[in-house]
This record gives structure tokens, sequence and C-alpha cells, in this order.
């Protein structure tokens, strides 16, 4: 019906019709348009989706597709976000009052989950909304997918992950004399192999710098392989951030800038650009989440036969080492602005089956909550290599929220503190910061002195929580910290 | 007495009828100048100085932009303010580019208009018109472009340094801490420099040839004629340029944004890439914090046009004196 009332050139109209005529006939056919709008809508409900998951639109565009069948009236327009801008599209969305009806966060961060909370963003799910595996179960964790006993959402990703795995292009690799089957094992084979790349306008290493989030979760990982606990250390409850593992790691990175063989654009690129630039040949190797291999068959395809991956590079061959990761948040919520919350779960039920994750492993983006649906997924062999690298390297880490929900308020009061671990990598790349370990250490005591403040404003309104709740004495490192270490 | 009394208001309420009537018929009677004004003056309100008004409030909120409201919190935003480093490092940014690009893009724009008004020199029209050219492209749009310009790798101007010999490795002109700066005023005033230059044109074809020719008689020559005729006559014109242009380096939102997202490491970050990052970029906004930010940067623009018209007065008065 409204393909009917698009608007029509005067010219094309005859030279018979005057401009007023035409002005008239436009303004009466608008009125009739919005007459009609609302009878229009009726007829056919669409949900609005929001994400960033580039290698799942596929997958999830089957779903819809059936579940559009199976639901005649109903279908989902999708939007697909650029990460750096996402929370930025979804703030003025909700603002304006054009959120989605379904929408991912993107970040992880738990105060920010907290406040979005507060703040009334989110709808529950629906009580038709079954949760009926066990891993599924475990993820519905009060602060972090349920709040006040309503569960809000649900976790599609296994935790067993990090984005630091490191990829290359196999012509790099056989260049710099290395097995391009295994790749740099430690952090000097990775730097030699970077400096043998490293020929006229071809560079070894290539960084996403401007992409500070990507670049803090990049140290934070190396530093946990060199030693830290992880945001915090949890046998004591403080940042560890000017912590020797911390520094090392940074130093670490500033050494490929030292010998030369960082992509000079490194500083001006975000993690698509980057990603961009390495796979067009310009760097031969670029750390990056297990999505890469699913982004290089969707986008580069030209490069995804000379794909190698490993794990993430250790300081040393020979030694245990481990990063840790909390429980996972959920990855997509209904908005409070959603006019039709049972619709939006039956949806998201369909993202709880076997089936979406072994699909989900097919796309190649980050682990599916069951892991096991990987051994049973069609996947590229850099998938499998990383995926069994997380298997081995990360475990699962304490969550102060879990030991007590009312930590949920102090995240929720806590204010963001800058310059943060991304932002001092970038400025010690960039020639602004001179004293790394310094510079961490003003980070981790902000960090302390903001934590400490919101805990006494919560404390002031009568709230029990303290600084105890981010203490876990019986934290061992290479152990996974499960539901039952809570209770002891 | 009673009769007086009463007589009094009534004579007042008749008179103050008669004015309200008279208000009236004026207004009825200049009813399309208003009907034609209306527009205007409700674009302004709800565009200028509605947003005015809504960021005095929010500059005494604590409001993290999620929540339907803020919290009210008095003038806790502006002592965080002063307190603030970064907010420093960007007040201090701003006013570094305002230092560096003002008087280079007046300056240099008043050269190019000396010698392009010279109407013997070949090619003036296409000169100007080229020099004009980047005023109309758009300044994110700009921003953009000159990454990939500047880029060390593959970017135009450093394969030609390496190429021809003159580096041996690139510069790194927006990733350097040191340089950004510097490269965002370069790109800036190459942007405008056509805008001054047209200033500049008109405010020079104002002087009479006359002048010129009883200084050639006298025996002036090019730089003489310049510095006893051309600049004398230029210095009203110079004062409303020189604000035009520092009022216009205050606005680089654009294209700092697109040319290095205020890095690195802060140090392109002037204010409107400052209010920016606590108002949209942060995983937690603070459109309290924000609005603070911006009002007290706004206040230091006015105070610095006012100081800049105090200056011209006293110019104006001297002269007069003079006189």
């Amino acid at each position: 019906m409204t393909e009917d009332l698009k608007p029509v050139s005067p010219a094309a109209l005859g030279p018979d019709l005057t401009r007023r005529a035409f002005l008239y006939g436009t303004v009466a056919a608008g009125a009739v348009g919005a007459a009609g709008g609302p009878a229009f809508a009726q007829a056919a409900k669409t949900i609005e989706w929001w994400d960033q998951f580039a290698p799942l639109v596929p997958l999830h565009q089957k779903i819809w597709e059936e579940f559009s069948a199976k639901n005649p009236g109903v279908k989902i327009a999708y939007t697909q976000m650029n990460p750096a801008d996402m929370m930025q599209a979804l703030q003025l969305a909700f603002r304006s009052k054009r959120a989605p009806d379904i929408h991912s966060i993107l970040t992880s961060d738990l105060s920010v989950t907290n406040q979005l909370s507060k703040a009334g963003w989110f709808s529950p799910l629906d009580a038709s909304f079954n949760a009926d595996t066990p891993f599924l179960k475990e993820a519905l964790l009060e602060g972090m997918t349920v709040f006040n006993g309503k569960a809000y959402s649900f976790p599609i990703f296994s935790f067993r992950q990090h984005e630091t795995s490191l990829w290359w292009t196999k012509p790099f690799m056989e260049q710099a004399g290395i097995d391009p089957a295994a790749g740099p094992k430690t952090w000097d084979e990775m730097r030699k192999a970077a400096q043998a790349m490293t020929k006229g306008r071809t560079y070894g290493l290539i960084l996403p710098l401007q992409f500070t989030n990507r670049m803090a979760n990049h140290v934070l990982d190396l530093a946990q392989v060199a030693g830290a606990p992880g945001r915090f250390d949890w046998r004591t409850g403080a940042y560890p951030f000017g912590s020797e593992p911390f520094v090392q790691a940074v130093e670490f990175l500033l050494s490929f800038q030292r010998d030369g063989s960082l992509h000079p654009a490194s500083s001006s690129l975000d993690a698509r650009q980057g990603r961009a630039r390495w796979a067009a040949g310009e760097a031969g190797m670029f750390f990056d989440g297990p999505w890469n291999s699913g982004v290089v068959k969707g986008s580069f395809a030209q490069v995804l036969d000379t794909l190698g991956a490993a794990s993430i590079p250790l300081p040393s061959s020979g030694q245990p080492a481990f990063t840790y990761h909390t429980p996972p948040s959920g990855e997509f919520w209904i908005s409070s602005q959603c006019e039709d919350p049972a619709i939006a779960t039956k949806i998201l039920q369909l993202f709880t089956t076997d089936a979406y994750y072994v699909g989900l492993a097919e796309r190649m983006d980050q682990p599916p909550l069951d892991l096991s649906a990987v051994d049973r997924a069609n996947v590229h062999p850099t998938y499998k290599t990383v995926v069994e690298g997380f298997k081995k390297v990360v475990r699962l880490a304490p969550e102060p929220l879990i030991k007590n929900p009312n930590v949920a308020q102090v995240y929720a009061e806590m204010k963001p503190v800058t310059p943060g671990v991304g932002e001092i990598v970038q400025g010690a790349m960039g020639g602004a910061v001179s004293n790394v370990k310094a510079t961490l250490q003003q980070y981790a005591d902000k960090l302390t002195a903001e934590r400490d403040r919101a805990i006494k404003v919560v404390k002031d309104k009568g709230v029990q929580v303290s600084l105890d709740d981010w203490v876990f004495p019986n934290w061992k490192q290479g152990e996974d910290y499960t539901a039952s270490h809570y209770k002891t | 007495m009673a009769m007086g009394q009463g007589a009094a208001p009534a004579s007042a309420g008749a008179r103050k009828d008669g004015s309200a009537e008279e208000i009236a018929r004026q207004v009825w009677q200049s009813r399309w100048l208003y009907v034609f004004l209306l527009p205007t003056v409700i674009l302004y309100s709800a565009y200028t100085i509605w947003p005015i008004v809504a960021s005095i409030r929010y500059s005494l909120l604590d409001w993290n932009g999620f929540d339907s409201d803020g919290v009210f919190i008095g003038l806790a935003n502006y002592s965080e303010l002063a307190s603030d480093p970064q907010f420093w490092n960007a007040f201090g940014n701003t006013l570094m580019f305002l230092v560096l690009a003002v008087p280079l893009r007046v300056g240099l724009a008043l050269v190019l208009a000396v010698a392009l008004n010279d109407p013997r020199l070949p090619f003036v029209r296409v000169m100007r018109t080229a020099l004009f050219l980047p005023v109309v492209t758009t300044g994110a749009i700009v921003g953009v472009v000159m990454r990939f310009v500047l880029d060390p790798t593959g970017g135009p101007i450093n394969v030609a340094l390496l190429d021809s010999g003159l580096l041996e490795r690139p510069v790194n002109f927006l990733g350097q801490a040191s340089l950004a700066l510097y490269s965002a005023v370069a790109i800036w005033v190459w942007k405008w420099l056509g805008v001054t230059l047209i200033y500049w044109l008109a405010a020079l074809q104002t002087i009479p040839k006359d002048l010129y020719e009883a200084a050639s008689i006298d025996g002036a020559g090019h730089v003489e004629q310049f510095r006893y005729v051309t600049v004398p006559l230029l210095v009203p014109f110079l004062i409303i340029i020189t604000l035009l242009t520092a009022v216009e380096a205050t606005n680089v939102f654009d294209l700092l944004l697109t040319l290095t997202g205020g890095g690195p490491f802060y140090a392109t970050e002037v204010i409107d890439i400052f209010v920016y990052r606590q108002a949209f970029a942060a995983n937690i906004p603070r459109l309290g914090y924000a609005s603070a930010a911006a009002l007290f940067f706004g206040a230091c623009i006015v105070l610095l046009a006012a100081l800049q018209m105090a200056v011209r007065w006293q110019l104006r008065r001297r002269a007069g004196e003079a006189r």
C-alpha cells in the first residue's frame, strides 16, 4: 500500500500541472499517507534488532526467517552496528524513544550492565523463557543476567575465550623462517618473527591502537600469561595495573615499535581497519579474538587459505600460563521500549538450542556457550586451533557480584576512570607517556579511590557491602573458580 | 475627595485601555512583520536558547544519560572540572590551537590576498578558486581523507618524502603526540584559508587606488606602500577578521574527531572532543559533567570576545583623541 505513495517529480506530471497544484497534491498525499500509516503498521509487527555480530548475520537471518514463516506478520529488521559507535547510537536511540526492541550492549563491563538495568533500559524475559540445559542454568546469575530475581538475558558465548590469539598469514611466517602451521610460541620468537617480516612497506605486527578498549584487553591477557591475576588481585582485592606483569605486557608491545616492526599507521586504526590492512598484506601478524576466522571468511576470503593462528604467545616457553575470565553476561537484551517482550522472548528462545550452538560455531565468531558444539561443527582449522587454546589457557575467574549481589550497586555507582590501560598504551606508543609503570600505578590508584568512594556511597544507604567482597582467599592459579568455591 | 480619588484611577484606566488598544492596532498593522519573524524566533529559541538553558540545568546534575533524569548536585561538576587534568589539557590544546592557527590563517591569507589582488598576475581567478575549494568540502570528510594523505605507509606525502630520499623512515604526522596537534593546525588552516582570503580581498578593494598612486609619486616602493598605506587601512578589518577566525578555531570538532579522535593520548583533544567523550563516547556517559565543561568554555569565549571588543573600543578612542 505505501509503495503507491512514492513522491513524483513535477516534470513527470505533464505540462498542465501548475507548481501550486503539485504542492497541494503532495500535501494531500502526505495527509493520506499519515492517516493510513497506523492501519498499515497494525498489519505487521516489526522487531527492531541491533547488534555488532557481523559474522553471525546469516545464521540469525535464517532463524528470523523461520520465525517469521511460523509467525506470519512478525518481521525482524536488523541493523549491524560498528562496535566503536554502538553505545553512542543506543544512548541517542533511548533518549529519543527510538530504541530497538532487541539489542546487544557491546561491553561486558558489569558496571555498565548494572547502570543500564538500574536506569530501566531492559525488559525481563517473558515467563515462557525456558533455561533447560545445565550450562544455561548456571549462566543465569544475579547482577549479570538476572536482576531482582528476574531473568533479563542469557549468554550465548562461552567464557572460555580471550581476544589475544595471534593470527598471521602463512607467506609472512615462511619469510620469517618459522613453521607457518605452528607460529611463534613465545614473546621473543614473535618479536624476532616480526623483525624478519618487516621489509620496505610491510611490517611484522599491526595493532588497533585507536580502539583503546581492545588494546586494554590485549594488555590484560598478556599480563595474565605473564603472571597477573586479572583486573584485580583476587587474593587481596587490590588493582594490580602497576605490577610487573602489566608493565612487561606494555613493554612487550612497545618493543615492536622500538624494533621498527610495528605498522606505523597502528596509532590511527581501530580493529576493523587494522584487520583490513593486515589482510591486505601490509603486516604479517595481528592480535584478535576467535571471530577473526569468521570475519576473514566473510570479508577477506582471498586470504582464508593462507590463514594461521595460535593461542596467545607466552613470555617464555615451558611454564603454565592462564588468563581468567568472569562468567559471561547476556548478549541480547529486550529493550524497555519494546512493545511486545513476549514475541522478543520467543525469538530469543531460539538462541538456546543445540542447533543454534552448532550453527554459532560454524559462523566462527565467539565460541558457543556449549563449547562441545565446536567439535560437531564444520569450521576452519584455525578456529578449532584457537578454541583448543582457550580450553588450555582460559580459566573461570571469581566475580564479586556472585559473592554478594549488592556489589551491583557499587558497580552502578562507579564512574569511569581515565586514562585507562588502552589509552596508556596509546600514549606510550605516541610518545606522550614516558614512565609506563608510574602511569599504570596512577590508574590503579585512581580506580582504588573510585571503588572506595562507591562502596562508601552504597554503604551510607544502608546496603551491606565491603572491600572483602573483592577478596577470594581460596582462589588458586590455574583453576576454574566454580559455584562451589563461593560456598567455601 | 472621594470623587477625586475615584476619578483618578478611572482616568488612568482609560489611558491604559487606550494604550493597549494602540499597541494592538500597531501589532495588527505590522502583523506580517511578526508572522515572518516567527520562524526565526521559534528556530532560534529551539536550537540556541533552549539548549543553552537546558545545558545550564544539566550542568548542575549527576546524570549518566541512561536514567530519565539526573540527581541535583549543585556546583560539584564545576569544582571537579577545576581539578580535572584532562579538562585542562583539553583547554590548553584549544588555546594552543587558537594561538597557532589564527595568526597563521589570518597572516597567510593576507599575504596571498595581497598577491592575488594584483590584476597583472596570471591565472588569478583560477588560483582564487583553487584556494577556496577546500572551504566547500565537509570538515569530517577532510579529516578522513587527510588520514590517508598523511598515512605513514601509503600516504602520498610520506611516499614522496621516502622516495625522494629526504627521509629514511616515515613520519607519523597524526600518531606521534608531539606532531599531531601541529598537523591538525596545518590541515585546518589549509581548509579554511579561502574564507579569510575572501575577507582580505574585500578589505583590500576598499582602499582607494589614488592613495597608492600618491605614494608611488612620493617614491614609495611595494614594501613601503604595503607598510604605510595598506596595513594602516586594514587594521579595522584585521580586528574583525581575527575575531571571526578565533571563533571558528574553537569549532573544530568534526575535523579533529575524524582526523585523530582527540588522540594520541589526548594530544589533540580540544574542548569539543572532551565534551563529546564525556557525553557520548564513554562507556558510562556523564552528561552533567560534559554540560559543565561546555558552559565553562563558552563563558571563556564570551570573555575573549568581550576583551577583544574592549581593545577595539580603546583603539578607536585613542584614534579619536589623536584626531
